[in-house]
């Protein structure tokens, strides 16, 4: 499959089960809640060394937010409930209470939920004040700024992650100007996220190592400075690879998503330096899901 | 399907306890059955054919018409359905409820929605003493769901409630919001003496300033508060009934007590 002078590899990107959680974070202005929202998905580009997967959804008007401010959603994805549980409480108390005039909702409803501000209250040291309205149970803890309102907990629900394509091209700066607009239009689609800095992978890795204490290792196949030296995936016309890495609420969304990002790489086409598109994976053994790039694009 | 509905066909000479006719009981019961549902009439035991014309036959869906304040119990531990009551309703309106509608579009008498645990509670005209409130013997009153209430409301409003929320449009008497252990309370004209007197938790969020304020109370300031922000967001978007709410900011006068208990109850006047 070509497009606009674009190779499609006939090969599919492997993805995992995870689980999600997402919440709301508002505060005094969007440019708050923002600052809120950054901190807390600051390293948490990947599951393998972070513990969990996150980013910035999309930014809420005032008429979508639990208390009428401007707010954003920030999905948040791990391998397990428990490792949720273990994340979101610590990184919401030390990033979001901390963020002045911020406050933090649930963004998902489900039977199985995690603690948000259940165990923060406890900052509170006894004047924090519980509160339920339409069923929802929120803390009032009392901080400098006034009263840190938080939601008890938030719902988890199934999820998948690792869903990618691979964007090899003429040189790094072309990849990235692709990828950009990639990431654009990824972001319009609703329940996926991009965890990485600025939504692109630049050092994408294989499953495990030379080194036994190393998870996770270079993709060699894919270095450009390793063509002649390995067992290259790569042509002697590709300078730069980069990734793209999409965690979804369901395989429709990250379907989605891949589509309109590949799309839009291939929109600069080969005469701007962008000459394939190809997808990590592990043989299929060892991933759930697989998104075949040609039937995405079909 | 049209509600099931009870038509008072007599003037009572006393009181009539129609704890029976819920959703949770009616919903089981044929026609025939309901007809003969006995009906406490001061000592005796009447059959509900009797005393009411009975139409209808969505049994999870209750109207009564009443033409005086002789009807109580109503809606007395129900769990699911509505009951509209077209007329006013005598004491225990909605006791121990503990989910559904109940739509009064007159008035209810003492101790509506006492001990409830669940459940909404609109009341269009007044309501005597104890609305939210818990009967002597309970250890709190009500403990979940939420009484309106458009009129004015008697003494004692949510004594010991323990968690829930009451909404008045009117005025309310003495001991508003007295020993609650939690819960909201709002009222949104005057309120009579001895606000949250005894309070241990709970917040009492009145819209006018009142004549009084009990002197176990300190002054915290005037402050802005998100907590507020988000009560008034959600409570707007409940309905057009509190679409006021909207327009309130979210500013208050904060007076932390009862001191003399742990002080960690609040007025918040706006």
């Amino acid at each position: 499959m070509i497009i606009n002078g674009v190779i499609i590899d006939d090969t599919f990107a492997e993805a995992f089960p995870m689980k999600a959680t997402r919440i709301i974070i508002t505060a005094i202005d969007l440019k708050w809640a923002n600052r809120a929202a950054n901190s807390i998905r600051g390293f948490a580009s990947s599951v393998i060394a972070c513990g969990i997967e996150a980013d910035i959804e999309r930014e809420l008007s005032p008429s979508e937010t639990p208390d009428g401010r401007p707010g954003i959603s920030v999905m948040i994805f791990a391998m397990s409930t428990k490792e949720l549980e273990k994340q979101v409480p610590t990184r919401v108390g030390q990033t979001v209470m901390t963020t002045a005039t911020a406050a933090c909702f649930a963004g998902i409803d489900s039977d199985e939920k995690i603690s948000l501000g259940k165990n923060l209250r406890f900052f509170g040291d006894g004047y924090q004040i519980s509160k339920v309205i339409n069923n929802r149970r929120y803390w009032r803890i009392p901080v400098l700024h006034g009263e840190f309102i938080c939601e008890e907990t938030t719902g988890v629900t199934s999820a998948i992650g690792g869903g990618n394509f691979l964007v090899l091209s003429k040189t790094a700066q072309h990849a990235l100007i692709a990828c950009e607009k990639a990431i654009e239009e990824i972001h319009k689609v609703p329940g996926v996220i991009t965890a990485f800095p600025g939504g692109v992978v630049g050092s994408g890795s294989k499953v495990g190592s030379k080194y036994d204490f190393l998870t996770a290792s270079t993709n060699e196949a894919y270095c450009p400075t390793l063509k002649g030296q390995v067992d290259s995936k790569l042509t002697s016309d590709i300078g730069s690879v980069l990734e793209i890495v999409i965690d979804g609420l369901d395989e429709e969304a990250i379907n989605k998503a891949m589509r309109v990002g590949i799309e839009a790489v291939c929109s600069f086409g080969s005469q701007n330096g962008i000459y394939r598109i190809s997808a990590g994976n592990y043989g299929g053994s060892l991933g759930a899901y697989h998104f075949h790039l040609r039937t995405i694009l079909a | 399907m049209t509600p099931l509905t009870f038509e008072l066909k007599i003037n009572p000479g006393f009181p009539l306890d129609i704890s029976p006719l819920i959703p949770d009981l009616l919903s089981t019961q044929s026609k025939i059955q309901i007809k003969s549902i006995p009906i406490t009439h001061n000592k005796e035991k009447i059959p509900a054919a009797e005393l009411f014309t009975i139409t209808g036959n969505d049994h999870k869906n209750i109207c009564i018409h009443s033409n005086n304040g002789k009807l109580y119990n109503v809606g007395q531990k129900m769990s699911f359905g509505t009951i509209e009551v077209k007329g006013d309703v005598g004491d225990f309106l909605g006791q121990e409820m503990q989910g559904g509608y109940i739509k009064v579009h007159g008035n209810a008498r003492a101790w509506a929605g006492c001990s409830m645990t669940g459940g909404r509670i609109d009341i269009a005209g007044d309501t005597g003493d104890h609305a939210g409130a818990g009967i002597p013997g309970d250890a709190h009153g009500m403990s979940k769901g939420m009484i309106y209430i458009s009129g004015n409301a008697g003494d004692r409003v949510g004594d010991r409630m323990r968690r829930g929320i009451i909404i008045i449009g009117g005025k309310a008497g003495n001991y508003c919001g007295s020993r609650m252990y939690a819960g909201t309370i709002i009222v949104l004209d005057k309120t009579g003496k001895y606000a949250g007197v005894a309070m241990k938790r709970g917040t009492i969020i009145l819209a006018k300033k009142p004549a009084h304020i009990y002197a176990t109370f300190e002054s915290c300031g005037i402050q802005e508060m998100e907590f507020l922000r988000l009560l008034f967001t959600q409570l707007s978007a409940m309905g057009k009934e509190f679409s006021i709410f909207g327009k309130f900011r979210p500013e208050a006068h904060r007076y932390s007590g009862d001191h003399s208990r742990n002080g960690k109850g609040e007025i918040l006047i706006l």
